[in-house]
């Protein structure tokens, strides 16, 4: 298995069924695709700071159809808050975070040649590119990309005559999805049966890193909720093309009555936030998971209440599919049934109390290495804090009422997971590059990345919560069109201000990535001195990890400074000394 | 020219980089020691960095607060608002200073633990089931407390009473509102989707005799200190209808009647003293509806019963627009 | 990886496929359950087709229980795939057949004369029959497989896979049939 001398360039880069080349692959993707989504962010944001001027760079990316003069177009508006959320929710944090740490880990971290089916795998990869070609194309569909918001409620996605976006766009987008969701139940079935069935030796459940159990939860979080999501859709397509009433009910559009009756919107809603809520979690858990790992690596200190971090990442994942409806406090729901979410929403501030609790006490005492790593990990714990807490503010239903789809939620969410999810991924890049690439990403390029992101992303993100308490609603094209929202322009150039500083500055990570690639300085065989499996295989990649025979494992972790050894870290293929307490 | 220029200096800035980083490797070789292992001067410029930058990030939420404070809304104009402005205070105090406790562990262990000298060994703590159990127990204490304080004032705005309220219809389409009132028979006539056109807006039936001394209306007049049992509709997509002064949203979604009963507590006139001339209660759609979404609004007027009596007889009824034109 | 392995490494991603596939009918049967308590809803009666084809998956999923149990006492059991294939191809005859006595029934799927209800009743069915085509296909492999004697007593992790998928059809398809006789 471990020859690879006849690799072709096609089946080594390509067609690759080696699951650390495929992470490679949606990492590359995934980065693509940040910068695309980023991109548009930065375009919208600067109609939202100087509301109605011209400015030659809309004109330059959009052309003369969607920014005439230089000036944004409204529904080139929507279109790009759509596919900026679209693209970042589910090409970046889910594929790209998921799809690259998953593949990467999950056979080197439990001491596996590789995935349980590699072809399937390569499947995922293919399918997760076709959508993305799928839903590039759509930004060039004469009548505009899909408009309706990443939530693409009926009937606003349903109906062409309602904006534009929905004709060809929607259909793009809804095909995109399509695939996008095959690829995810593919990814996310081998992962769990990998996990399940090819641990090495001694490797038992609770000897996993907690990396894995987040990966793991996360895997089964995609495969259960996915399958919702897909025939939500499907649904949605036969409104949309064969004319059925399953969302579309006593509608009169552009002087017409449609012919639909008897269709309920709200039950779109239903089943889109029951994957949505979801996805939420299938987000934010591996930046968990690679937080957890990332923090211990660098406190030099075991994590905190391993037991307490996989029992809350398993209470957040269950708990994850019934909270939905707090997304649907306004539409009218049962008050009954907005109490029972509130109830079960709220619930899930107890066990992200206890993961920040746990972090905190990780460092307690620790010897804390200030790798770029460690400051993304540091960054997260900061974002979870702060968005985690303003989730109590939109979790209560009362309260809901005045803030529901203000910047307060748009602030909330681009903090908690947004941001956290981001963050979690810099983390990994910069932890796991060296085991990647076998080559350092440059320290100093990683710091000055750091500080600028931590701060402009702060100054992007926070200033919005005071908008949404002035009652600015989100996906508004401009607040000059309202007295009340006067006042609120000057918060709005900050925020375009830090967004723009905080997009150039991810040049330098890209930068720094591709050179180091190339010409970084040669890594040694365990950098960090960490204790897991991935460590102990070679710096150059081959296919099946492992020269000989894989390892076995005989403790767990995270045997930081564990008294005794006079090394402050233990692998985990070291057995226990006689007498020795494994933890 | 100026794509030539750009071009030029991000070319210049690329080569910039790879300079720099190049002579860092190369100092790094001389020295025999990987230029990209963290040492302790690291740690010591990073943890004091961390402790500048999260302190400085702290107190610019507090200039955030003092600086903008004067643009948040105004307190609730409505009865129920002023029990969800204090549950907010109640949340926000809490969240507030969970936000800055925690931040000041972070910010300070991190200062105080940073590996000083390879001597410098961490202190090998896995778990601790007392502590734990704590700090599960105690948030799910004041979790308890919010979730009752919250579903209190949940109950009590969603099942305000309505028997003395006077019933508006709102009705949102692309991209406006329009307000119906029942007339003398206090009545709303029936409607049917497909009767909407022309001067019908609304889709209103003519033949139901209830429907004949409705007024439909470009404003909303309430009235101050009655309760209002707004009924909900929407022509084509989904809107919400969002009135923030008064702590008031709802959906409107077609195909069916959504509600929301409230009662006003501060006329115009007052607010207009309060917060100035230019002061306007609005309505304003909340859900994203297409392309003039961010302009969708229409004025709310709270006045005096007199004022309201003197306004609403000045509206002309549906009998009198429809028939008229035919 | 050795042969036990992969046989519960394969069973496992099967049975994890299912679960994902039972998720995707409930959301489908769950947004049957919401619309239906709203009003304007109307029952529709089933043809009698639908009996004929539970019937007949039924009858497949015996045949594969004995192609099994065939290969397992070291005969080939070709001919009770193939018995099994018919019986699939059978079933999806019936699924068009119903159709179209629901369309003489003027049940449609869209346009005048359909509803809610009638919508709903050809989705949930169109899309049963999708994942029953896919395990036809199977079926097939499994056949042309076992004429070239693939299988031996030690190894038929094939006819194991299919025959698991088919009972879950099977099962899938009286979960679904009850619903709408009980629902729609």
């Amino acid at each position: 298995m471990s020859d690879h001398h006849n690799e072709t360039f096609l089946s080594k880069y390509i067609f690759s069924l080696d699951h650390k080349m495929i992470a490679k692959q949606f990492l590359i993707t995934g980065m693509f695709m940040g910068v695309v989504g980023m991109l548009m962010s930065i375009l919208f944001r600067l109609q939202l700071s100087n509301p109605g001027e011209s400015f030659a760079v809309l004109e330059w990316f959009l052309g003369e159809k969607w920014a005439p003069g230089g000036v944004l177009d409204p529904n080139m508006y929507l279109a790009l808050v759509t596919m900026h959320g679209t693209i970042l929710i589910f090409w970046v944090l889910t594929a790209g975070l998921t799809g690259t740490f998953a593949n990467f880990l999950i056979p080197l971290q439990i001491g596996a040649r590789d995935m349980a089916s590699g072809f399937i795998n390569m499947l995922s990869y293919w399918f997760f590119f076709a959508a993305t070609v799928v839903l590039l194309t759509s930004l060039f569909v004469e009548t505009g990309p899909a408009a309706a918001g990443w939530t693409i409620y009926p009937p606003l996605s349903a109906l062409p005559q309602a904006i534009p976006g929905s004709g060809l766009g929607q259909d793009l987008w809804l095909i995109a999805m399509t695939l996008f969701i095959v690829s995810s139940l593919l990814g996310g079935l081998n992962y769990i049966v990998t996990i399940l069935n090819l641990r090495t030796k001694g490797m038992s459940m609770t000897r996993l890193p907690l990396v894995m159990w987040a990966l793991f939860i996360v895997a089964i979080l995609g495969v259960l909720s996915f399958p919702v999501l897909l025939s939500a859709s499907l649904l949605l397509v036969f409104d949309r093309t064969f004319g059925t009433s399953f969302y579309l009910s006593d509608i009169v559009i552009a002087g017409e009555a449609l012919h639909h009756t008897g269709g309920s919107p709200i039950l779109f809603e239903h089943l889109f936030w029951f994957l949505g809520h979801p996805e939420v979690y299938i987000i934010l858990l591996p930046a968990l998971g690679i937080v957890s790992e990332v923090i211990s690596v660098n406190s030099r200190k075991p994590i905190f209440g391993y037991k307490a971090m996989v029992i809350s990442l398993m209470a957040i994942a269950f708990l994850s599919f019934i909270v939905w409806g707090h997304h649907m406090f306004i539409t009218g729901m049962d008050p009954f049934l907005g109490s029972v979410f509130t109830f079960t929403t709220l619930l899930i501030a107890i066990p992200s109390a206890v993961k920040v609790f746990n972090y905190l006490a990780t460092l307690w005492r620790g010897s804390i290495r200030f790798t770029p790593a460690m400051l993304f990990a540091i960054g997260f714990v900061s974002t979870f804090i702060t968005g985690g807490l303003t989730g109590i503010v939109l979790g209560d239903s009362a309260l809901d009422i005045n803030v529901h789809d203000t910047y307060f939620v748009v602030g909330h969410f681009h903090i908690v997971m947004g941001l956290s999810a981001i963050y979690g991924m810099f983390a990994g890049v910069y932890h796991w590059f060296p085991k990647m690439y076998g080559k350092m990403m440059n320290k100093k390029l990683g710091y000055i990345h750091f500080w600028v992101t931590f701060i402009s992303a702060y100054g992007v993100f926070f200033p919005m919560h005071f908008l949404g308490l002035a009652g600015l609603p989100r996906r508004y094209y401009s607040n000059t069109a309202f007295p009340m929202f006067e006042g609120l322009t000057n918060i709005n150039e900050i925020i375009t201000f830090f967004a723009i500083v905080g997009g150039i500055v991810q040049v330098l990570f890209i930068f720094n990535f591709f050179y180091s690639i190339f010409y970084g300085t040669k890594a040694s065989k365990n950098p960090w001195g960490s204790t897991t499996l991935e460590w102990t295989t070679p710096i150059e990649r081959i296919h099946g990890n492992w020269p000989g025979e894989i390892p076995t494992v005989k403790r767990w972790a995270y045997d930081y400074s564990k008294p005794g050894y006079d090394i402050d870290f233990v692998p985990q293929t070291e057995s226990l000394k006689e007498g020795e307490e494994e933890h | 020219m100026t794509n030539v220029f750009i071009v030029v200096i991000s070319f210049l800035l690329v080569v910039t980089l790879v300079q720099l980083v190049r002579v860092g490797q190369l100092l790094g070789d001389i020295r025999k020691k990987d230029f990209n292992i963290v040492t302790e001067s690291d740690n010591k410029r990073q943890s004091f960095l961390m402790l500048i930058v999260g302190l400085t990030f702290l107190t610019s939420c507090v200039w955030q607060y003092f600086a903008w404070n004067p643009l948040l809304l105004p307190s609730a104009s409505s009865e129920h608002g002023v029990i969800i402005d204090e549950l907010m205070r109640f949340t926000m105090i809490l969240i507030i200073s969970v936000f800055f406790l925690l931040h000041l562990f972070l910010f300070y262990f991190l200062h105080k633990y940073k590996k000083s000298s390879d001597k410098h060994k961490a202190y090998y703590y896995t778990h601790n089931n007392k502590l734990e159990f704590i700090w599960t127990i105690v948030p799910a204490i004041i979790l308890t407390g919010v979730i009752l304080y919250g579903l209190n004032v949940w109950d009590r705005i969603t099942n305000a009473d309505t028997s003395e309220a006077s019933v508006i219809e709102v009705y949102g389409k692309q991209f406006g509102w329009s307000a119906r009132y029942p007339g003398e028979d206090q009545k709303l006539g029936s409607y049917d989707y497909k009767l909407v056109g022309g001067a019908n807006a609304l889709g209103i039936d003519i033949d139901d005799e209830n429907s004949l001394d409705d007024k439909v209306t470009r404003e909303l007049h309430l009235v101050e200190g009655k309760p209002v049992l707004l009924k909900l509709r929407s022509q084509d997509i989904i809107h919400s209808a969002f009135m923030p002064h008064f702590r008031v949203q709802m959906n409107c979604v077609p195909g069916m009647t959504t509600q929301f009963t409230f009662t006003p507590t501060k006329t115009t006139k007052e607010m207009k003293m309060l917060e100035g001339d230019d002061f306007e209660y609005v309505l304003l759609c909340n859900k994203i509806c297409g392309v003039a979404h961010y302009n969708m609004q229409m004025k709310v007027v709270v006045e005096t019963q007199e004022e309201y009596d003197a306004w609403l007889l000045k509206q002309n009824t549906l009998s009198e627009k429809l028939l008229t034109q035919k | 990886m050795d042969l036990n392995l992969k046989n519960t490494t394969y069973k496992q991603l099967l049975w994890i496929g299912m679960a994902s596939i039972t998720l995707f009918f409930a959301g489908l049967t769950s947004a049957v359950i919401v619309r239906s308590s709203e009003s304007g809803w109307q029952d529709i009666s089933m043809p009698k087709y639908f009996w004929y084809s539970t019937l007949v998956i039924i009858l497949g999923s015996i045949f594969l229980i004995i192609s099994k149990k065939t290969v397992k006492s070291g005969k080939n059991p070709a001919d009770y795939i193939f018995l099994s294939f018919v019986c699939g191809v059978t079933f999806a005859i019936f699924q068009f057949k119903g159709w179209s006595s629901l369309v003489e029934q003027g049940k449609f799927f869209v346009g005048e004369g359909s509803s809610p209800a009638s919508s709903f009743l050809y989705v949930i069915t169109f899309a049963h029959l999708i994942h029953v085509i896919g395990g036809l296909i199977s079926i097939f492999v499994t056949y042309t497989k076992s004429v070239n004697l693939k299988y031996s007593k030690e190894n038929y992790l094939g006819i194991e896979l299919t025959s698991i998928y088919w009972h879950f059809l099977d099962i899938l398809w009286i979960y679904l049939f009850a619903f709408l006789l009980y629902i729609i």
